[in-house]
């Protein structure tokens, strides 16, 4: 209680224009000069508060939904089916010819309501709500892998979904607090593959590596040198820009922001999934790896178009791995060249200047349902066009167990969001620490901060009262969305994993009329 | 007069229409809407279990696991006929599937999972008597991960073993709904299937052959061509081996199957279908090879037997 109050009081205060002046006075900012006269009402107000989190949490109990975040390894010292089969003599984990894992994962998300002077202003539709709700996932998925032949591993992944997002997804940008939520997504739980691939590996030597087993990964011996070729489907993030520290996301920060880039729009259907193929070539401590994948035949949507001459996704990373004083680290570039079926803010805005009728209320073509007569609309403007981004990360260990990582990109912003989130530009920087110093060695915590920008044309459409795939409130006080994300994340019973997450979102939408927003998650996680 | 002709012709015309705008919504209203239902009928045997939709029962003593895939196109698997016996409409015209398994044996036991990816259903809409149909528009473009009613199982085989002349075994599964009805890829509700298995290999031959339930809660009648709740299923195979070098062999012969709705007993709800299969294989050691293929014609073609069909399947099994 004490936790979740002086959080509340922490963030009010963060939150707070005079804050300064308030710092001693309790949490009078935002509350009527007249309410403070009753002495105790701060301390209810927070009490109640601290009961709807609690009793929010108590009442997560429907079942329920997964992005696209690429599993983590798992150490031998963790349970695992194939750890258990190799216990007792029946499978050679150090060479394996086949595994199968697997995973379950339910999120519950509770925010609280927030100020918002307008909402969904003249017929827009994707505004965050102002009132309280609550949003929930629930995934299971399996990962067999076998090896196939010499050098070549097949993969296959069905995955079950269910969710129940926070305004239908709509009204965030990067921070959407969730990184499992899927567009499109519904309550009635979904059976999907989301990976099958072929990865063909060939040694070009070097040292010997050890790869230990884990889910999208059977267990062997690699060159250090080598060329890995993959077709099929699966995430792009399953090889670009791949997780800090290899934490798996089920076990580390919430928001969608912390998972890659926000501004990476990678091309990939409504759950972020792609078709194509992957070349990496590792070179002891550097990777250079290119992919092209298909895009959404159209934007955030399910169905793929698979004319890879035409439309795609092409990216491009390069990686190298360093130890300063000891501690190991990485430094990776990325990037990536889209080209697809998708609008320019700029056309959009100069059709609805032309002529009027071809606003948002009228579009013929595929739009996201906005009825404003009096705003430009991106159904207007699609054709062939390019979107391009270039981006930074690094990972560094300061202690053991303890690493720090930040991640930045620059996209043109002059295209509408195709696939990921409506960022342009995005950073983020992170602490993850592991639970060895605290005799807790599987418990992960960790604290960060993301921002995203929007162009400005993008934020002229969006004041001109245009949406995107996620964001637009009808008008715009155009400012960095940016979200602060902490977590603790506890070990229990061998496969368990029970996290509990707070978000605090300023700015929703890129909008600095509304919110902010807090939102409250408990996870519970299970591999096996 | 002229004009007393053109005022009755008029009056008729505006008395017609009155007609129609009264009754036609009533008349529309009568058609009832085919829901759809999971149309395919090639129910295939556990990853290594040699024939297509018959199991061999051949389940090594020690831990062993297989993986396969199979893929196939299916012609005309539903054709509704009209009351007349004349009027035909092939709801669904064309189907085409890849379909992934894998499984885990030990002593005589396995267990498995299927996973069947459609890549195209595609037909004809249309009415028949009462009844409308809408032919469902399924790509591989549109339902790019669309997983339709997968399923798992496990066998046991309480009787014989791998090269005797009689084994025989069960088998249940269970097939868990997903994809939507409309596009004739699920009943929208599980299922779940029992099967008595007999398998066995004398000299050169070798033959196997099933008798168990579908489970089906399903019921569609008297729409035309639809489940009628729970069925019936039956099967038989028989081959050839012919050996060739270095351990490869070729067993080739027919498969004949099918299923019938209890509630009308191979009648008008009964479809047998029979393939005619190959299969190229390295088998007796730890790591063995599997390649097959089909070609098929509906014997009974209703209630979504298939016309004709090919299958193809690669399996990769063995032991440790």
């Amino acid at each position: 209680m004490r936790f979740w109050s002086l959080l509340l009081a922490v963030v009010r205060y963060l939150n707070c224009p005079e804050r300064r002046a308030t710092v001693f006075n309790g949490y009078r900012c935002g509350v009527p000069d007249r309410s403070l006269g009753q002495a105790n009402l701060p301390r209810v107000l927070i009490a109640r508060s601290t009961m709807r989190v609690l009793v929010g949490f108590l009442l997560a109990s429907s079942l329920a939904s997964a992005q696209n975040g690429s599993p983590g390894p798992r150490p031998s010292d963790e349970f695992s089916f194939m750890q258990r089969l190799a216990d007792k003599g029946l499978h050679d984990i150090e060479n394996e010819s086949w595994n199968a894992y697997g995973q379950f994962t339910y999120i519950s998300s509770w925010k609280p309501s927030f100020d918002a002077p307008y909402t969904n202003l003249n017929g827009s539709i994707n505004s965050l709500l102002p009132t309280a709700e609550r949003s929930f996932t629930g995934t299971a998925t399996l990962y067999l892998g076998v090896r196939l032949w010499k050098g070549a591993e097949g993969y296959l992944v069905p995955e079950l979904i269910s969710e129940r997002p926070l305004s239908q997804l709509k009204g965030l940008g990067g921070a959407i607090q969730n990184f499992e939520l899927q567009k499109g997504g519904t309550e009635t739980p979904q059976i999907y593959h989301s990976r099958i691939f072929i990865k063909q590996t060939f040694g070009l030597g070097g040292k010997t590596l050890v790869e230990e087993s884990g889910p999208l990964q059977l267990a062997t011996h690699y060159d250090s040198r080598r060329i890995v070729l993959v077709a099929g489907n699966f995430s792009i993030l399953d090889f670009f820009d791949t997780n800090a520290f290899d934490v798996d996301p089920r076990d580390g920060f919430l928001g969608l922001g912390f998972m890659t880039y926000g501004a990476y729009d990678f091309a990939s259907d409504a759950r972020g999934y792609s078709y194509g193929g992957v070349a990496q070539l590792f070179w002891d401590d550097w990777a250079v790896r290119v992919g092209r994948i298909t895009p959404p035949k159209e934007p955030n949507q399910l169905p793929v178009d698979f004319r890879l001459f035409k439309y795609y996704g092409d990216q491009m990373e390069a990686e190298h791995k360093h130890k300063i004083h000891g501690q190991e680290g990485m430094v990776r570039v990325l990037a990536f060249r889209n080209h697809e079926d998708m609008g320019r803010f700029s056309d959009a805005i100069t059709a609805f200047e032309a002529n009027p009728n071809e606003n948002a209320a009228t579009c013929t073509g595929f739009n996201y349902g906005s009825q404003n007569a009096d705003a430009p609309d991106l159904c207007w403007a699609r054709k062939s066009n390019v979107k391009k981004g270039i981006g930074a990360f690094a990972e560094q260990y300061i202690g053991h167990d303890i690493g720090v990582f930040g991640r930045a990109m620059y996209a043109d912003g002059q295209t509408e969001v195709d696939a990921y989130t409506s960022d342009d530009r995005s950073a983020t920087i992170g602490l993850l620490a592991k639970g060895s110093s605290w005799s807790r060695p599987k418990d992960v915590a960790g604290i960060g901060g993301n921002a995203g920008w929007i162009s400005s044309i993008h934020a002229k459409y969006l004041g001109m009262g245009g949406v995107d795939g996620f964001v637009g409130d009808g008008a715009i006080t155009a400012a960095a969305e940016r979200s602060l994300d902490l977590f603790y994340s506890a070990h229990f019973r061998a496969v368990y994993w029970l996290t509990g997450d707070y978000q605090h979102i300023t700015n929703p939408g890129f909008n600095a009329a509304r919110g902010p927003v807090n939102v409250f998650t408990v996870r519970i996680h299970g591999q096996f | 007069m002229a004009s007393f002709e053109s005022h009755r012709s008029c009056a008729y015309g505006l008395l017609a229409g009155f007609v129609l705008l009264a009754f036609g919504p009533s008349l529309a209203d009568a058609q009832q809407h085919a829901s759809g239902f999971a149309v395919e009928r090639l129910y295939q045997s556990a990853p290594g279990a040699g024939w297509f939709v018959m199991d061999d029962l051949d389940i090594s003593s020690r831990l062993g696991g297989a993986v396969s895939l199979s893929s196939g196109y299916a012609r005309n698997p539903l054709v509704i006929t009209g009351p007349d016996g004349k009027q035909k409409l092939a709801v669904v015209s064309e189907e085409a599937f890849v379909d992934f398994g894998a499984a885990i044996t030990h002593d005589r036991f396995r267990g498995y999972i299927d996973f069947p990816v459609p890549l195209l259903l595609g037909g004809t809409s249309g009415t028949i008597g009462e009844y409308q149909f809408t032919a469902p528009s399924v790509s591989f473009g549109t339902n790019p991960d669309t997983v339709s009613d997968p399923r798992i199982g496990f066998d046991i085989r309480f009787l014989g073993e791998p090269g005797g002349l009689l084994r025989l075994g069960a088998g249940a599964q269970l097939l868990f709904p997903s994809g939507n009805r409309s596009d004739y890829l699920t009943d929208d509700k599980y299922r779940a299937m029992f099967r008595f298995l007999a398998a066995g290999d004398a000299g050169r031959f070798t033959y196997a052959g099933q008798l168990g339930v579908q489970v089906r809660t399903l019921n569609d009648a008297p729409v035309p061509g639809s489940p009628n709740r729970s069925e019936f299923l039956y099967g038989i195979s028989g081959g050839r081996r012919f050996a060739g070098s270095r351990g490869w062999a070729v067993v080739a012969g027919p498969e004949i199957f099918g299923e019938t709705a209890f509630r009308a007993f191979f009648s008008g709800e009964t479809a047998t279908e029979a393939l005619l299969t190959g299969r190229f294989e390295h088998t007796g050691t730890g790591r063995n090879l599997r390649i097959k293929l089909g070609v098929g014609h509906a014997l009974v073609q209703n209630f979504g037997a298939a016309q004709w069909r090919v299958v193809f399947g690669v399996e990769m099994f063995g032991h440790k």
